[in-house]
């Protein structure tokens, strides 16, 4: 551990967590709000607020928390290796909107859309 | 590349603080390994770039991919190491092909550079390079632990390879390996899932390095148990020390095997969006389509859409505190909301703003809107896969007021539910969507998203690639097709019209309109039936529904029935579901027509008001007063009308009622005794008293004790399990005469079941003749043994009432028979199986009075045959395919012909014994000989019961035959009576003559013997025949 700064950690457990829609980082709504998403700052959720909404979702399956990402298989499996240490969701069920998708590319960033959609 | 390039540089911000971090780490001697190595890979890339640079030759896509994984993380430490190493040199040259093959560029790299981990020896100098590159490593460490470490490191490198941009191919490349951490499962608090694994991440971030587990799992789908990852189980016993809510008494492996399976939830998740047709799990709506209004992930709840199946009486008995009944007996059948009809009941109805804007009326907390109900449930109480919606439910749901967009919205559900292959090359299909609607061709190339489809048009020669959600299939009137899915499915049919993708085609079964979806049609010239069964309900049975209804079944879907219900003044088909069907109505129901005639379940009545008005046919089904006539000219519900029994009238006369023609004295009687409203069935005639009580002799009874005449089977006492038929009732005990030992027995009637099985088993031919012999047997007619036993009564009586006047009552009942088949549709009696067991037939048989009739009509039959008796082989005859085509030139009167064509099946079972015994009333055994044949071997049975062998040598005008004794006939010739003579039975390869049928005199050799029938190579033609043994006799000269 140590090996780099984690990511916020959810406050609560509950139905408030929501889930990046592009790195599948998990915290609250509030966090995201506050602080964005550590492994999307061009997101810039803490500038607006309605990006929150736009760039994560409360419909995400399962929990992870990944405390050393680089020497996690688990982690390297769900391709967030390289994502900063904190908790993530296992699989998302919606895909990035397509502006933010758009915005992605702009920014030259990867971005995986779930399988399932 | 360039793009490529270009996005490496983008990527280099988020790396360099990678690289910071590594630099932080570099005091770890391990970590440090890693970042030597992600340097070291990273150079690589590096390396390639350059090639792609200089040479741009290798430009493949493999290549681009390879970059792409490096532009996340390796790219910072990419340079570095290259300037550091200096050798690029090494690298230009080696690198030539180096690109294609990971492990051949491990290997190469272990030349030039990276030790090769595997082999200890070279560490050392990988060391020094180390120590070159790194000047700030002073650590020094044993070989044994950095060999362990490399190990490690190496392990994952070429994993570290990938990252987020791989293929699925790629993912296999992830697959963990021994040397990843492991899984291990762990007990945790129910519930806390969730909880337990955040706490497990603030714990190690507090930590730090101290906790040595990698991650921790917690999946949705799996209560008080937790994954986590860790190279070492007392890691994670470690790691669980001190926390709530882990129970770390137990740690489980999770085997290699199984770990992508923990992790591979991504089929579970599913994409809940608005206007999607789910189907409810649980509760009153269980099964029922909804569709989805709002989703709310936060609460995992959602809103639907349904079809109310609300009671408003219940409703507003509850609503007022009135006593509410707990029974739920039955569920309400979906139907809209009437607010207006909710207000009459004075159900408080307020109408108020939802938070979404919407207006809804509120009845007692349920929200309506356009009649339909809006829920809010719990994701988990819908099922959101494979919802099929039918056509008939989506129609229901657009009904009020939804027009255009509601079809588009099922229609895109519809087409999200396709499966892949949707669309077949061939495939004719015409698009719905976009600037080429309605444009029709011909499918040429199917991709993943994109139909490529060579257009109908001639002016448009290209193939055109259309989205497969603008396609929809097509077909054209005429086409014979096939339903593939959806509530019809299996059934075939004819397009006969389409509309837009709805195709309209009349199923080949039922003759039935059926709307499907071209989506769920292909092209077939197959024809099915499709379903006609589920659970214990069949198409054509009756059922009943709730407490009022009941009906018929007329066609059954995938998932409910149609059933026709039991109501008179119109036509009433109502869809169910199987659980609201109650249960089968079994009891064969009995009833009188308009003219208190009894009815009974194949009777042929005639409709005379109603809707239905003159309509005719077999009942098919009685019930409180209803029946159900299955009319074949009918074409709507299957064939089948429902009347009133009031409306009908019995057309040539009830089986069960065997008097009512014969005698039409006793049958008023009979109708004066019997209360009107009590329909008579055997069983309840034999409670109502024995008929003796009338004190008649027992041939008088016969009439109204319908168990007489009945086939029963014998339950108990020493004739347990022997079949027979009722010939007399005395008090409680019953005369039965047996069919397998042509005896007359009594026993107690309550040994006795009357339901068997009508199927007479198969008897050995020699009976026949001693069959004749036993007085009480003429009373048998051929015909009886496959008909059910309350039918038989009434025929019973003929035989032996000879005496009665039986010319106009077998006339009238041969109407029936004899208006279809002069019809000339001769087949239709083979195939519908209601007029087989049709009563009417046989009579028509007896209706010849002894004597005059009997020996004119039947021969008119038979053209070989000069005799009546010839009617014998006739009988036997009777499945033989050849008989219903020589009708052509019968005299109207020849009853015979009405019920040839239909008796196959039962009737030869016993037609030996049937074709002797239904002689015996007429002419006595002196019309037997017909039968036989000259040339054939036969038992000639002696006074004392003794045989001896005989040939036929001729068979005299009155039916007695003249038999060459010994068995090659010749000894002494003696006249015979046919009664004495018995057929030998042929064996296999035994030269035979036939006895009936078409081909009566013809020989032949008997090839093989399959229970009742014999396979028979006729001598004259060659062919191949197989005849029922009984018509066959051994040939004397073989």
């Amino acid at each position: 551990m140590g090996s780099q700064q984690a990511a916020q950690i959810p406050t609560s457990f509950g139905h408030e967590l929501r889930a990046c829609l592009r790195c599948r980082l998990v915290k609250t709504y509030d966090q995201f709000r506050e602080s964005g998403c550590e492994n999307c700052p061009f997101f810039k959720m803490d500038e607006d607020y309605e990006r929150v909404g736009d760039c994560t979702t409360s419909n995400f399956t399962g929990l992870i928390s990944v405390m050393d990402p680089t020497r996690s298989w688990a982690a390297r499996w769900l391709r967030i290796a390289r994502s900063v240490p904190g908790c993530y969701t296992l699989a998302v069920s919606e895909a990035l909107p397509e502006d933010l998708q758009n915005l992605c590319q702009d920014e030259r960033i990867p971005y995986n859309p779930p399988k399932r959609i | 590349m360039p793009r490529q390039r270009d996005y490496d540089d983008g990527d280099v911000e988020p790396e360099e603080e990678e690289e910071d971090v590594y630099e932080e780490e570099d005091v770890y001697e391990e970590e440090e390994e890693e970042d030597d190595h992600r340097g070291k890979s990273g150079r690589k890339r590096r390396r390639s770039d350059f090639i792609d640079d200089v040479a741009e030759e290798d430009d493949d896509e493999e290549e681009d991919d390879d970059d792409e994984d490096y532009g996340g993380g390796g790219g910072g430490g990419r340079r570095r190491p290259k300037r550091r190493t200096g050798s690029e040199f090494f690298d230009l040259e080696a690198a030539v092909d180096s690109d294609e093959d990971e492990e051949e560029e491990e290997g190469e790299d272990d030349f030039i550079v990276d030790g090769g981990a595997e082999i200890p020896d070279e560490d050392g100098a990988r060391r020094e390079y180390r120590h070159r590159m790194l000047p700030h490593d002073d650590q020094e460490e044993d070989l044994e632990e950095l060999t362990r470490s490399i190990q490690q490191r190496y392990a994952r490198s070429a994993h570290v390879e990938y990252d987020e941009e791989a293929t699925d191919v790629e993912q296999q490349a992830l697959l963990p390996s021994v040397r990843d951490p492991k899984l291990w499962i762990v007990k945790c608090g129910i519930g806390h899932e969730r909880e337990v694994a955040v706490c497990l991440m603030q714990k190690a971030i507090d930590r730090g390095s101290e906790l040595q587990i990698r991650s921790v799992v917690a999946l949705d789908h799996l209560q008080g148990y937790i994954y986590i990852e860790a190279d070492k189980e007392a890691h994670v016993r470690e790691a669980c020390k001190g926390m709530r809510s882990i129970y770390a008494q137990k740690v489980t492996l999770v085997p290699i095997k199984e770990m992508t399976d923990v992790l591979s939830v991504e089929s579970k998740a599913v994409d809940l969006t608005r206007d999607t047709w789910v189907r409810m799990k649980t509760g009153t709506y269980k099964g029922d389509l909804a569709k989805v209004v709002d989703v709310y992930y936060d609460t995992q709840r959602v809103t639907v859409k349904l079809i109310p199946r609300i009671d408003l009486q219940a409703l507003s008995n509850k609503l007022e505190g009135r006593e509410v009944q707990k029974k739920k007996a039955f569920i309400p059948p979906p139907r809209f909301m009437n607010i207006d009809e909710a207000r009459e009941m004075n159900i408080r109805v307020e109408r108020k703003r939802h938070q979404s804007g919407d207006y809804f009326e509120n009845i007692g907390g349920m929200l309506f809107k356009d009649g339909f109900l809006y829920k809010t449930v719990a994701m988990k109480s819908i099922s959101t896969m494979n919802v099929q919606p039918s056509f008939d439910e989506l129609e229901k749901f657009r009904q009020p007021g939804e027009g255009g967009d509601g079809d588009m919205a099922s229609l895109s559900t519809l087409f999200s539910n396709r499966k892949k292959g949707h669309f077949m090359k061939g495939d004719r299909v015409i698009v719905v969507k976009g600037d080429l609607k309605n444009l029709k061709g011909c499918v040429e190339k199917v991709e993943e998203n994109t139909v490529h489809i060579r257009p109908s048009v001639k002016e448009l020669q290209d193939t055109l690639a259309v989205s497969d959600k603008e396609l929809c299939k097509y077909f054209e009137p005429g086409n014979h097709v096939k339903v593939i899915s959806g509530s019809s499915e299996g059934a075939t049919g004819m397009v006969v019209s389409v509309e837009g993708h709805v195709v309209n085609l009349v199923s080949d079964t039922t003759k039935e309109l059926l709307r499907v979806f071209a989506d769920n049609v292909v092209e077939s010239s197959e024809v099915t039936s499709g379903l006609t069964r589920i659970g214990e309900y069949e198409l054509h049975d009756l059922v009943i529904l709730d407490n009022k209804s009941f009906g018929v079944i007329i066609r059954v879907d995938s998932e409910a029935f149609q059933v026709l219900k039991g109501v008179p003044d119109r036509p009433e088909v109502a869809l169910v579901r199987l659980r609201e069907i109650k249960g089968k109505i079994e009891k064969k129901g009995n009833a009188q027509d308009r003219f208190k005639n009894q009815l009974a379940v194949k009777d042929v009545v005639k409709v005379l008001e109603g809707p239905c008005k003159g309509k005719q046919g077999p009942v098919e089904h009685i019930f409180r007063g209803i029946v159900f006539i299955y009319d074949r000219h009918h074409l709507e519900h299957a064939g089948y009308i429902c009347a009133k029994t009031q409306s009908c009238v019995l057309i040539g006369g009830s089986r069960a009622n065997g008097d009512r023609n014969g005698n039409p004295f006793s049958s008023r009687f009979a109708n004066l005794r019997t209360p009107p409203r009590a329909p008579q069935s055997p069983t309840r005639s034999f409670r109502g008293g024995p008929p003796m009580s009338y004190g008649r002799g027992h041939r008088g009874g016969r009439g109204h004790d319908a168990l007489i005449g009945a086939d029963v089977k014998i339950r108990l006492g020493p004739f347990k399990g022997c079949k027979g038929r009722v010939k007399d009732i005395k008090g409680t005990s019953v005369r039965v005469e047996l069919e397998a030992q042509m005896k007359v027995v009594t026993v107690d009637r309550n040994h006795i079941a009357d339901n068997v099985n009508v199927t007479t088993p198969f008897r050995e031919p020699s009976r026949y003749g001693l069959g004749s012999e036993t007085p009480s047997h003429p009373s048998r007619t051929p015909l009886h043994p496959f008909m059910t036993p309350m039918r038989d009564p009434g025929a019973t009586p003929i035989h032996d009432g000879m005496r009665t006047p039986m010319r106009d009552r077998a006339w009238n009942s041969m109407s029936p028979p004899r208006d279809n088949w002069e019809e000339g549709n001769p087949a239709s009696w083979g195939s519908s199986p209601q007029y087989q067991p049709s009563s009417p037939r046989s009579r028509a048989y007896e209706a010849p009075t002894p004597g005059s009739g009997w020996t004119n009509t039947p021969s008119g039959n038979y053209s070989d045959a000069g005799t009546p008796r010839d009617n014998g082989s006739a009988y036997a005859n009777a499945p033989s395919p050849y008989l219903p085509s020589t009708p052509g030139g019968q005299p109207p009167m020849t009853p015979s012909s009405a019920y040839i064509p239909g008796t196959p099946g039962g009737q030869p079972m016993t037609p030996g014994s049937g074709g002797l015994d239904m002689m015996s009333p007429v002419g006595g055994g002196d019309t037997e000989g017909p039968w036989l044949l000259p040339d054939i071997l036969v038992n000639v049975r002696k006074s004392n019961d003794d045989t001896v062998t005989g040939v036929v040598h001729d068979v005299l005008a009155d039916g007695s035959c003249s038999v060459g004794l010994g068995s090659s006939g010749n000894g002494d010739t003696i006249i015979v009576h046919p009664t004495e003579i018995e057929i030998v039975v042929p064996k296999k390869s035994d030269k035979i003559k036939i006895m009936g049928g078409p081909q009566r005199g013809a020989t032949g050799k008997l090839i093989g013997v399959d229970g009742t029938d014999g396979i028979v190579k006729v001598d004259d033609t060659l062919d191949v025949k197989i005849l029922d043994m009984v018509l066959l006799a051994k040939l004397a000269h073989a």
